[in-house]
C-alpha cells in the first residue's frame, strides 16, 4: 500500500519533468504532439544569443550573491555566538524577518528604496562631477546581487549557527589550551568543522538566486536573468525551444548538485582520516 | 569568558577582550549594513508610502492618511484567496508528503533510502518556472482534458482554475514538506514502535501515540516553510490561474505595475507582512508547547 | 600589425569571440572606415556614420513581444558593434510604472500614442534631436494622426513606428456564428462559448471594449458608463478563459476560441492557421500607433539614436513589417512591401471599418477610476 503510494508520488514528481525532456527532442513545432526525434531545438538554444546573455547574467549574479552571502553570513554567525543581549535579539529578529518577508514585497520595497536613493545620489553626482557626463546610478547587476544577498545571507546565518550549536566545543578548548592563537584555532579547528554547513549554504544561495524570478523582475533594470528570459518566452508561446532550455537548466542544476555532493563526501572522508 | 577570568583580568586579558569586541563588531558590520540598507530602509520606505496618496498621474505623493489601510477590504478577494488556498495547499502537501516521508524513513530498505531521498529533493533544485510551465501543457486543452475527452468524460476544463493553481502548488512545494518530516522520522527510535506493538497497541494507536508526536518538529518545520512561501506566491497563480485566481502577491504586482497606486500597494504589502509575522509567531508559540523546538522551526 | 595577426583577428571576429568594434579598432580599419564613411555618408549605408567607439557597446530596448525581426538586430550589431538588449512588456501601464519607478537603464522604448503626453508631462522623455535621425522623414507619412501624438507642446518626443487596430480574433473552426460586433463578442462569451474567451490584462482595451458593448465611447471616463462596463466585466469574468495579453499560445493550443487581439497577432495567427479570423467590431474600438522614444537619462543615448534611425530605414522597416505584421504609415516603406501585404484586409482594413475607431485618450492612462475597475475585475 505505502509502497504503491510512494511510487505514485514519484510518478507525480517526475512525470512533468519527463514530459519536458521528451518534448525538447520533438522535431515538430508544437509542444503538444510528438512528431519525431530531433536535436534542432538544442541547436537553436545554443545559437540564441539573448538566452546565452541571460544565462551569463544569471550565473554572474548567482555566484556573486552566493559568495557575498556565504562570507557575510558566516562572519555574522561566528560573531553572534559571542554576543548576548539586545544586539543578538536584534540580529535574530532581522534574520527572521529577512527570511519571512515574501520575495514579492522585498522586490517592490527594494526597488522603491534604491530608486529613491539613486535619484538623490545622481543629483549630487551631477552637481559635483567635473565633466558634463556624470556617471548615473541605475538598476542592474548591483541591485540584483544586493537584493539576492539579503535573503541568502539570512539563510547562511541560520544554517551556520545551527552547525555551530552542534559543534564539538572540546576541540576548540583543547586548541586554546595548547596556546594556539585564535586565528590558528579558527583556521584549523572551527573552519573545517563548519565547512559542510558553509558549502551547503553557498549551494542553497546559488540555487535560490539562479532560480529567482520575482525579486529580479523588480530590480533587474535593463538586464534579463535566465528566469526573466524564460518567463517572457513562456508568455510568447509554448514551443519546444523552452523545453530545451528547461532541460538544459535542469541538467545544469543536477551536475551542480552532484558535483557538490561529491565534493562534500570527499571532504568528509578526508576529515575522518 | 568565564567569571574567574573576568575577576582576575590582567591588562593583557583586558586588551584581548577589547580586541575581541572589535573583532565581533567587525564580523557583524557587513551584515548589519546589508540588513539596514536592504531590509530596514526598504520596509521603512514602504511604510512611509503606505500613508501617502496616489499622485495624479500615478505613483506616490507625500501625505499622511490612513485611507489606504481603511480601504484594504477592497482587496478582500485576494486576501481571502490567499488565506484559504495557502493553508489548504500546506495541508494537502502535508497529507500527501507524510506517507512518503514515513515510507522513506521507516519502511524503505536502507540500500535504496539515500537514492530515494535524493530523488525527492532533486526536483526542488531544478527550475521552478520550468516545472510550473510543465503544468500549463499537462492541464491545457491538449493534455489531460484531451485524454479524458477520449475516454468519453466529455468537456473538462482544468487550466486557469483554482484546481490548476493547487496542482502547481503541491507539485512545487511537496519536496519541501517531505524533507523535514523525513529528518524527524529518521531520528525516531524504531524500538519504540516494536515496544508499542509488543504491548498490544494496534498500528493506528502506535501511529497516533508514538510516530506522530515524535515527528511533530518535522511537521511544524515543513508546514511553516510551505506556508511562508505560499503566502507570498505570485508565479503559480499568474501562470496557472490565467489572471483569474488572484493571490495577494498578484494584487501587489497589479497595484504597482498596472494601477500605479503605490501607496495602496504599500499598504497591502504592509498588511501581508504583518499577517505573516502574526500567524507565524502564533503558530510557533502554539507549537512550542507540543514539542517543536523554536530554532528547528525556522529551517 | 602584420598580415598573420590581421588574419588571426579576422578569424576571431568571424567566430564571434570579439566584437566588430573591437576588430575594427584593433586592426585600424575602424579609423579608415570612419573617415571614408564620414566623407560619403550615404554611399554605403544610407544612414549616419559613426566613429568607432562613439556608440558604446550596447543599447537597451524595451518593447512588446514578437515585435521586431531578430535578424535586423544582428545586422545592427554587425554594423555598429552595439549589442541590443531586449526587454518585453505586457502593457503600456506596466512599462510606464517601471520607468516611473526609475533606475531602469532603458535607452529606447516603444510607447503607444495615448501614453506619450503623460510621459512628457511627467518629464520622463527627452526631446528628440531630429538631426540625429536622418531616416526620419515626417513628410512621408500617409496620415498625420499617426505622427501627431509624438509631438507634445511643439517639441518632438517620439517618432512613429507602426500602427494597428484592436479587434478580436476567433477560431472559425469552433466559433461558427460569424460575429461582427463587440456586442456579439461579449454575448457569445457569456452564452455559447463559456470559458473560451480571453481579454487583455490592462485597462484601456478591456474596459474600452466593454464600453463598446453599450455603444459608449471607447475612451469614456463617465462614471455611469464605467459602472455599466464594470458590471459587464464582473458578470463575464466566470465565463472567461483568462485575463492575459499573451493570448496566442492559448488560441493555438485550442484552449481559447476568441480573444481581444491586435492587428499583428491576428496576422501571425492566421499564418499559423487560416481558421483564425480577425474582426473589427462594427461599433468601433481602438486604433493606435506605436512610437520610438528615448527616456530622460538614457545611459546609451547615442546608441539609442543610432538604433531608432536604423529601424526607421525603409528597407529595415519593411523587413520588420514582414515579421510582425503591423501596418506602417511611412510611404517609403509601403512602396517596398509586397502587394499582398498592402491589400491584406487585416493590416489595411476598409475605410468604413476604420472610420468608427478611436485613438486611446491620455486621460484613460492616469484615471484612477479605470485603474481601480480593472483591479476589482481581476481580483474579484
Amino acid at each position: 500500500m505505502l509502497r504503491a503510494y510512494s511510487a505514485l508520488v514519484y510518478l507525480f514528481l517526475y512525470g512533468p519533468i519527463a514530459l519536458i525532456v521528451l518534448f525538447s527532442f520533438n522535431s515538430g513545432l508544437s509542444a503538444a504532439d510528438f512528431q519525431g526525434f530531433s536535436l534542432r531545438w538544442y541547436a537553436r538554444v545554443a545559437g540564441n544569443s539573448l538566452m546565452l546573455d541571460a544565462l551569463r547574467t544569471s550565473l554572474t549574479v548567482a555566484f556573486s550573491s552566493a559568495a557575498l552571502a556565504t562570507i557575510m553570513g558566516t562572519m555574522a554567525a561566528l560573531a553572534l555566538q559571542r554576543v548576548k543581549g539586545p544586539v543578538r535579539v536584534i540580529f535574530d529578529g532581522l534574520t527572521y524577518i529577512a527570511i519571512m518577508v515574501p520575495g514579492i514585497v522585498i522586490g517592490i520595497a527594494t526597488l522603491i528604496a534604491l530608486v529613491t536613493t539613486f535619484d538623490a545620489a545622481n543629483a549630487v553626482l551631477a552637481e559635483i562631477w567635473p565633466t558634463d557626463t556624470p556617471p548615473q546610478l541605475h538598476m542592474g547587476y548591483g541591485s540584483i546581487i544586493a537584493a539576492h544577498t539579503l535573503f541568502s545571507m539570512a539563510l547562511v546565518v541560520v544554517i551556520v549557527r545551527a552547525r555551530i550549536a552542534g559543534m564539538d566545543r572540546s576541540l576548540i578548548e583543547a586548541s586554546m589550551d595548547l596556546y594556539a592563537d585564535p586565528w590558528a584555532t579558527f583556521r584549523q579547528v572551527t573552519l573545517p568543522q563548519l565547512a559542510p554547513a558553509i558549502l551547503a549554504g553557498f549551494l542553497l544561495c546559488f540555487t535560490f538566486s539562479f532560480d529567482d524570478f520575482v525579486i529580479a523582475f523588480f530590480v533587474a533594470g535593463p538586464l534579463n536573468t535566465l528566469p526573466i528570459y524564460v518567463f517572457s518566452s513562456i508568455r510568447r508561446g509554448v514551443t519546444p525551444e523552452i523545453n530545451a532550455i528547461g532541460t538544459a537548466i535542469m541538467m545544469f542544476s543536477l551536475v551542480m548538485l552532484f558535483g557538490a555532493q561529491l565534493l562534500l563526501r570527499r571532504k568528509s572522508v578526508q576529515g575522518k582520516t | 569568558m568565564t567569571a574567574t577570568a573576568q575577576t582576575i583580568a590582567t591588562p593583557a586579558v583586558t586588551e584581548r577582550r577589547q580586541s575581541g569586541r572589535w573583532l565581533t563588531a567587525l564580523l557583524l558590520a557587513p551584515s548589519a549594513v546589508w540588513f539596514f540598507v536592504l531590509l530596514i530602509l526598504p520596509l521603512a520606505v514602504v511604510l512611509v508610502y503606505s500613508v501617502g496618496v496616489r499622485a495624479p498621474a500615478g505613483g506616490y505623493q507625500a501625505a499622511f492618511t490612513l485611507d489606504n489601510y481603511l480601504n484594504l477590504p477592497a482587496r478582500w478577494a485576494a486576501f481571502k484567496n490567499t488565506l484559504t488556498l495557502a493553508p489548504l495547499g500546506t495541508l494537502i502537501c502535508l497529507l500527501a508528503g507524510y506517507p512518503l516521508a514515513y515510507f522513506l524513513a521507516v519502511k524503505s530498505s536502507a540500500r535504496w533510502r539515500v537514492m530515494l531521498l535524493i530523488l525527492v529533493i532533486v526536483p526542488f533544485w531544478t527550475s521552478f518556472l520550468i516545472r510550473t510551465y510543465a503544468w500549463i501543457f499537462i492541464l491545457g486543452g491538449r493534455g489531460i482534458p484531451a485524454l479524458l475527452d477520449a475516454m468519453g468524460m466529455g468537456d473538462v476544463r482544468l487550466i486557469n482554475t483554482p484546481f490548476s493553481v493547487m496542482c502547481g502548488i503541491v507539485y512545487a512545494y511537496l519536496p519541501l514538506m517531505v524533507f523535514p518530516i523525513y529528518v524527524s522520522l529518521e531520528k525516531l527510535d524504531k524500538r519504540l514502535l516494536e515496544a508499542s506493538e509488543d504491548l498490544g497497541a494496534g498500528p493506528f494507536a502506535t501511529f497516533r501515540q508514538i510516530t506522530l508526536p515524535l515527528s511533530a518538529p518535522g511537521i511544524i518545520t515543513g508546514c511553516m516553510l510551505v506556508f511562508i512561501l505560499l503566502m507570498g506566491e505570485y508565479l503559480i497563480p499568474q501562470m496557472l490561474g490565467g489572471g483569474k485566481v488572484f493571490f495577494i502577491g498578484n494584487a501587489l504586482v497589479d497595484l504597482f505595475l498596472q494601477s500605479l497606486n503605490w501607496p495602496y500597494g504599500s499598504a497591502v504589502a504592509m498588511a501581508l507582512v504583518i499577517i505573516m509575522l502574526v500567524t507565524v509567531s502564533l503558530y510557533l508559540r502554539a507549537t512550542a508547547a507540543t514539542g517543536g523546538r523554536r530554532d528547528a522551526s525556522l529551517i | 600589425m602584420d598580415r598573420k595577426e590581421f588574419i588571426e583577428q579576422l578569424r576571431r571576429y568571424h567566430k564571434g569571440s570579439i566584437s566588430r568594434r573591437h576588430f575594427l579598432g584593433v586592426t585600424g580599419l575602424g579609423t579608415a572606415t570612419a573617415v571614408l564613411a564620414a566623407s560619403v555618408p550615404h554611399l554605403m549605408t544610407g544612414r549616419r556614420a559613426y566613429a568607432a567607439g562613439e556608440l558604446g557597446d550596447q543599447v537597451n530596448l524595451t518593447t512588446w513581444p514578437d515585435y521586431h525581426e531578430p535578424k535586423n538586430f544582428e545586422k545592427f550589431t554587425a554594423e555598429t558593434g552595439v549589442k541590443v538588449n531586449i526587454t518585453v512588456f505586457g502593457s503600456n501601464e506596466e512599462m510606464f510604472a517601471k520607468l516611473k519607478a526609475g533606475g531602469t537603464g532603458w535607452d529606447v522604448l516603444v510607447p503607444t500614442n495615448y501614453t506619450i503626453e503623460t510621459y512628457v508631462s511627467e518629464d520622463m522623455f527627452e526631446p528628440l534631436d531630429a538631426a540625429m535621425l536622418p531616416n526620419y522623414a515626417p513628410q512621408s507619412y500617409t496620415d498625420p494622426r499617426f505622427t501627431e501624438p509624438g509631438t507634445v507642446g511643439g517639441k518632438l518626443y517620439a517618432v512613429h513606428k507602426d500602427w494597428g487596430t484592436t479587434g478580436y480574433v476567433i477560431n472559425s473552426a469552433k466559433v461558427t456564428d460569424k460575429p461582427t460586433s463587440w456586442k456579439e463578442f461579449w454575448d457569445l462569451t457569456n452564452s455559447k462559448y463559456q470559458g473560451r474567451t480571453m481579454v487583455h490584462d490592462y485597462q484601456l482595451t478591456t474596459i474600452g471594449n466593454a464600453l463598446k458593448y453599450f455603444g459608449y465611447s471607447f475612451n469614456s471616463n463617465d462614471e455611469k458608463e464605467l459602472a455599466d462596463a464594470e458590471k459587464l466585466l464582473l458578470d463575464s469574468k466566470p465565463n472567461l478563459f483568462a485575463i492575459n495579453s499573451d493570448y496566442k499560445p492559448s488560441l493555438i493550443n485550442g484552449d481559447a476560441y476568441m480573444s481581444v487581439c491586435w492587428t499583428g497577432d491576428g496576422k501571425q495567427l492566421q499564418k499559423t492557421d487560416p481558421a483564425f479570423q480577425y474582426i473589427l467590431g462594427k461599433e468601433g474600438g481602438e486604433i493606435w500607433a506605436d512610437f520610438y522614444a528615448v527616456p530622460k537619462g538614457a545611459p546609451h543615448r547615442a546608441a539609442a539614436y543610432a538604433l531608432i534611425d536604423f529601424l526607421l530605414e525603409p528597407k529595415v522597416n519593411a523587413d520588420e513589417v514582414l515579421f510582425h505584421g503591423y501596418p506602417v504609415a511611412d510611404k517609403r516603406v509601403i512602396d517596398l512591401l509586397p502587394k499582398e501585404i498592402i491589400e491584406d484586409p487585416i493590416l489595411y482594413p476598409a475605410a468604413e471599418l476604420l472610420a468608427p475607431l478611436e485613438f486611446g485618450a491620455a486621460a484613460t492612462l492616469t484615471n484612477p477610476a479605470r485603474a481601480e475597475i480593472m483591479a476589482r475585475f481581476k481580483s474579484a
